[in-house]
């Protein structure tokens, strides 16, 4: 068994299916279920690919993935969302598993590969996947918006990589932070890491490089809302955590323009929420917010429970978007004051919504407040009390905000809505409240991974 | 034993059932709901007083406890409030869009309350806070407004965010969560920003100025048994945080010497003042009954902020009966208007008359109620405010003073309004058929009213235990007897004061029974203006009370809700400012963002 298979098996199955569109659908759902069954059997370390296991070595030639902890819960998460998803959507968006496997692929390969061209390949396979995705929203101007900015995007990060790759000559992630440690001259770095971390930001939807977020999820449906604000933002997320936490050396001005640009991501997002009165609106803001306050965790060294945010995320904007857009779909509008009363008689999916979006907010007995108390002890252990106070403040804002919104939905206002959600969307939902609910009043397991998450040089230097 | 982690986990548990059982029937899940709480209440006065709970943690991950005075002072007060308001729940729920959830979310906030006081751990008090936040955050929106929870909720949060900041900075500097030991390490600069910090959060919870807009808003509209939780209950969370910064953090900034009081605890001092002056102010101009009562809740806190900044025994036993006092009476007097508001369905005065011909037990437990709060002999305000009165005055407080006298004076005239207006004043037509509240809801209207009068004739013995948390708290308790206390200016005799008050009733009651009884005349058989009066409602005198009172601060009586009003409006606006700079629709914007990115860092480094 290799790791390898995680991104070839759906890529393979990906080109399968556009030959046999009956099968396509059945064809994800299996190799979906293949990769997290793979995922328990498969050991950590470094693959390489093609025999040259010289490479690291020789420090030039080869493509090699690295399967740590930390990109295994990146991978489960993943995959098992976007099957969940998937089923789903089954009958409405049969024909996207194609693209949705083509999306996995590319994804299992940005969170697995060690080489910074190869990273670049993956980026653009699970960018077009994407680009292909939103095309579900009908509007073709907002995802050709995004396909112009998520371009610009990625060949920023390619220029970064090659100014890297003219400067210490390898591609091998892990043999290039040995040379930048070694050479020590952070100076000379800043361009390349400048132009990377920018690229990564288009894709993880971190101000000011955002634009796109506002056209693809503001209309978005039940496919595209969970996989570009649940699947996507979650990968490019780890993705952002893996280059911060090990490539990228964030010093002086630098330093000062990222922590300035996430605080002011976090800020504004809730904010401009806080301004929104369209459901989806609200929701993507504030995933904007959540999305800047995983890069700051990363940049000061939180990584463990930056992770769970990452996770707790992913699960709960996905029942968010779900919820809403499904409503959204059945009464016309998205429009909060026209939604009033959605839970009236959907009280379920309403307990649901309301546990999943506390946890959002951080509130005890759930997910949110175990990670969000812990992340910032973390912060006070490093005397980072402006950003503690910068994120707190923040969360005001998102608290009123979403109070608002649960308020709305549970009130009827003067018209009566009827919005129907069917057996399997209800399973999910209860599932991931459920999950909150657990883990928010038990975190023992949480806390006791804590020390399993290495960076790539310690997974490295203990074989 | 009673454990501290059983209890509040019994709560957690008697919450499910009763969610289940109301869903059944709500009178049944409503009277399981009273016993829950009762035992609960029995449970901790039984073992409570003489610190006898058990606080050892078995089940709970993370949660320690300990035993204060302090915390179990507020408990009890607190917890005493749930049960007798728990006795209303059987004929208010069934109204309730979600009543289902109702008794859940109060036995869990209930749950909460236990363990904010009983913790020694910031994160726990934070934990218990914010779980006390949520929980009762949506029983508000089942009462009138569904906008006042966004209200409550926003300032509530925002108050535990600045205690949050607060803890960070000092687990920065002690290392500990430890409360106690935490607070102990802190000095200089860190000691004055978490004491502001805190300031923040106890004025927040506690409806103080400048943080008290929500206090009218979510009592006024929250569900009518729930109001005097909150007031009676909920804001007295604050006080408990006021505690802490004033007394166990005063940090040492300077010092007026002529009142021999630090300028930290001056200012608020100063501000509670405020919070006196504008909640008595407010709440004279007030129509609607709950907003009037919510408003001298406000005043009320302001009382209890300038108790405790002035560190000494007397002020501090004078805030701490407070608390209770002003529980107990504003607890009376909010049931009262929510027995009334069952009856007749509205809060507004200028709606009500005459009640006391058809609710003559509810108005003597609203009258009873507002004697206290008016803080006139022989009711338990009597006697902290005496209390409190002699510490500002020993101090030489001058502007303190003037506010405490004032607050007291406005109090008559406001607490008298709803009196005259909704008990007394003319029947109304509309209400001929009105009943008296059923006997469960008279049963804690009795057990307030005996207790108001208690606290009024017989402090020693509440007045002893408060010297304890004093004691606790590093300071010399006052001197206390069974029949009197010793202030600085003199001895008060509460119950030789209630035996005269009994003596002078008794005599009153005499002369009415001898003298030659009134004739009693109809409502209408009266004429006004030469002309005869057809309609009860034109002998109603409820409205514009105060005319000519209010008129002098009418401008300026809603500035504070403007100011609120465009804050919110200004962060709108800068959202929108951030849309339009960070979320345009033009590509280009976002290339000149990463453009201007680029140079920026560059500039001077490789450019």
């Amino acid at each position: 068994m290799n790791a390898v298979l995680l991104i070839v098996i759906p890529l393979l199955a990906a080109f399968i299916s556009i030959v046999s569109k009956k099968i396509a659908p059945y064809l994800l759902l299996v190799v979906g279920l293949f990769n997290i069954v793979l995922l328990f059997f498969l050991e950590n370390g470094l693959v390489f690919i093609g025999g040259f296991d010289v490479a690291m070595n020789s420090d030039l030639l080869g493509i090699s993935l690295l399967l740590d902890t930390y990109a295994r819960m990146a991978l489960w998460l993943i995959n098992g969302l976007i099957l969940v998803i998937f089923c789903l959507n089954f009958k409405s968006y049969k024909a996207f598993s194609s693209i949705l496997l083509l999306a996995m692929a590319g994804l299992n390969g940005l969170l697995l590969t060690n080489d910074l061209f190869n990273f670049f390949v993956f980026l653009e396979i699970s960018g077009i996947a994407a680009y292909l995705i939103t095309s579900a929203n009908k509007k073709p101007v907002s995802t050709f918006r995004y396909l112009v900015i998520g371009a610009i995007g990625s060949s920023l990060f390619l220029f970064g990589v090659v100014v890297l790759y003219a400067m210490y000559g390898t591609l091998n992630m892990i043999v290039m932070i040995q040379a930048i440690q070694a050479s020590g001259n952070y100076a000379e770095v800043i361009l390349p890491f400048t132009l990377m971390f920018i690229g990564l930001g288009v894709e993880a939807k971190l101000l000011p490089f955002n634009a796109w977020v506002k056209g693809v999820l503001g209309h978005s449906n039940t496919l595209t809302g969970p996989m570009i604000a649940g699947v996507y933002a979650a990968a490019m997320s780890f993705v952002l955590g893996r280059f911060i936490t090990n490539l990228f050396v964030f010093e002086g001005s630098l330093l000062i323009v990222v922590t300035v640009l996430l605080a002011l991501g976090i800020l504004a997002g809730d904010v401009m929420a806080f301004s929104s009165t369209k459901t989806r609106e609200i929701l993507l803001f504030s995933s904007i917010a959540q999305a800047s306050i995983v890069a700051l965790l990363f940049v000061n060294g939180v990584i463990i429970w930056a992770v769970y945010l990452i996770i707790a995320n992913a699960l709960s904007k996905t029942v968010m978007f779900l919820v809403i857009n499904k409503a959204t779909k059945d009464v016309g509008s998205d429009e909060s004051e026209a939604l009033r009363g959605l839970f009236v008689n959907n009280k379920l999916v309403g307990l649901t919504f309301t546990l999943v979006t506390l946890s959002v907010m951080g509130l005890p007995l759930l997910a949110g407040f175990v990670i969000k108390l812990n992340f910032l002890t973390q912060l006070a252990g490093i005397g980072q009390i402006v950003l503690i106070a910068i994120i707190l403040v923040a969360s005001v804002i998102e608290g009123i905000y979403f109070v608002r919104l649960i308020v709305k939905l549970w009130y009827p206002g003067e018209s009566e809505i009827s919005v129907k959600y069917n057996y399997s969307f209800k399973a999910v939902f209860i599932v991931i409240a459920l999950a909150l609910l657990v883990f928010g009043t038990y975190s023992t397991p949480l806390t006791k991974l804590d020390n399993t998450i290495d960076t790539v040089m310690e997974v490295v230097n203990n074989g | 034993m009673a454990s501290v982690e059983l209890l509040i986990l019994f709560l957690v548990g008697a919450g499910v059932i009763a969610y289940i059982l109301t869903r059944f029937n709500t009178f049944l899940g409503s009277i399981f709901t009273i016993f829950a709480v009762m035992f609960v209440f029995v449970s901790l006065a039984g073992y409570g007083f003489g610190m006898n709970m058990d606080t050892t943690v078995n089940i709970l991950p993370g949660i320690s406890f300990t035993e204060t005075y302090l915390g179990f002072y507020f408990a009890i007060i607190i917890v005493f409030v749930y049960l007798m308001v728990s006795f209303f729940h059987p004929y208010y729920l069934s109204e309730y869009k979600y009543k289902n959830s109702y008794n859940l979310l109060f036995l869990l906030s209930l749950a909460g309350i236990l363990g904010a006081f009983y913790t020694d751990n910031f994160l726990n008090l934070f934990f218990f806070f914010e779980l006390i936040i949520w929980t009762t955050m949506f029983l508000i929106p089942q009462g009138k407004s569904k906008e006042a929870a966004v209200s409550y909720f926003g300032f509530s949060i925002a108050g535990s965010v600045a205690m949050l900041i607060g803890i960070f900075i000092t687990y920065n500097v002690s290392g500990t969560f430890s409360i106690y030991q935490g607070l102990a390490a802190l000095s200089g600069t860190n000691a004055i920003f978490v004491f502001v910090l805190f300031i923040i959060a106890a004025f927040a919870k506690l409806g103080s100025f400048p943080l008290h807009i929500w206090l009218p808003i979510a009592h006024g509209n929250a569900p009518h048994p729930f109001s005097p939780v909150l007031s009676g209950a909920l804001v007295k969370l604050g006080a408990f945080i006021g505690v802490l910064a004033l007394i166990r953090i005063a940090p040492a900034t300077g010092l007026f010497t002529a009142m021999d009081l630090p300028i930290g605890q001056y200012v608020v001092a100063i501000l509670g003042s405020m919070s006196i002056v504008f909640g008595t102010l407010m709440a004279i101009k007030e129509d609607d009954a709950k907003k009037l009562l919510a408003y001298s809740s406000m005043s009320h806190g302001g009382y209890i902020l300038v108790a405790f900044s002035i560190l000494n025994g007397i002020a501090f036993a004078g805030g701490f009966y407070h608390i209770l006092a002003h529980a107990l009476a504003s607890a009376g007097a909010f049931m009262a208007i929510a027995a009334v508001a069952r009856a007749t369905g509205t809060t507004k005065m200028k709606e009500l008359g005459g009640m006391i011909h058809k609710m003559p037990i509810t108005y003597l437990a609203y009258l009873i109620a507002i004697i206290s709060m008016a803080g006139i002999p022989p009711m338990g305000g009597f006697i902290s405010k005496w209390l409190i009165f002699q510490a500002v005055i020993d101090k030489g407080m001058i502007f303190v003073g003037i506010a405490v006298f004032f607050g007291s004076v406005g109090s008559f005239l406001y607490v008298f309004r709803p009196l005259a207006a909704l008990f007394l004043g003319q029947e109304l037509t509309e209400y001929k058929k009105v009943k008296e509240a059923p006997l469960l809801m008279l049963i804690p209207t009795f057990i307030l009213m005996g207790l108001n009068v208690y606290t009024g004739v017989f402090p020693g013995g509440i007045l002893k235990f408060i010297n304890n948390i004093i004691v606790e708290l590093g300071y010399t308790g006052i001197e206390v007897s069974t029949y009197e206390i010793n202030g600085t200016n003199g001895i008060l005799n509460p119950a030789l004061i209630g035996l005269i008050f009994a003596v002078g009733s008794g005599i009153a009651f005499l002369i009415f029974i001898v003298l030659k009884k009134s004739r009693k005349v109809e409502l209408m058989d009266t004429y006004t203006a030469a002309n005869f009066v057809h309609d009860e409602h034109l002998l109603h005198y409820a409205v514009d009370f105060y005319a000519p009172l209010e008129r002098l601060y009418e401008k300026q009586s809603n500035w504070m809700t403007k100011f609120y009003t465009a804050l919110a409006e200004k962060v709108r606006e800068l959202g929108k400012l951030g849309k339009y700079l960070f979320m345009s629709k033009n590509i280009s914007t976002t290339v000149f963002w990463i453009v201007a990115i680029i140079i920026f860092l560059l500039w001077g480094e490789v450019l």
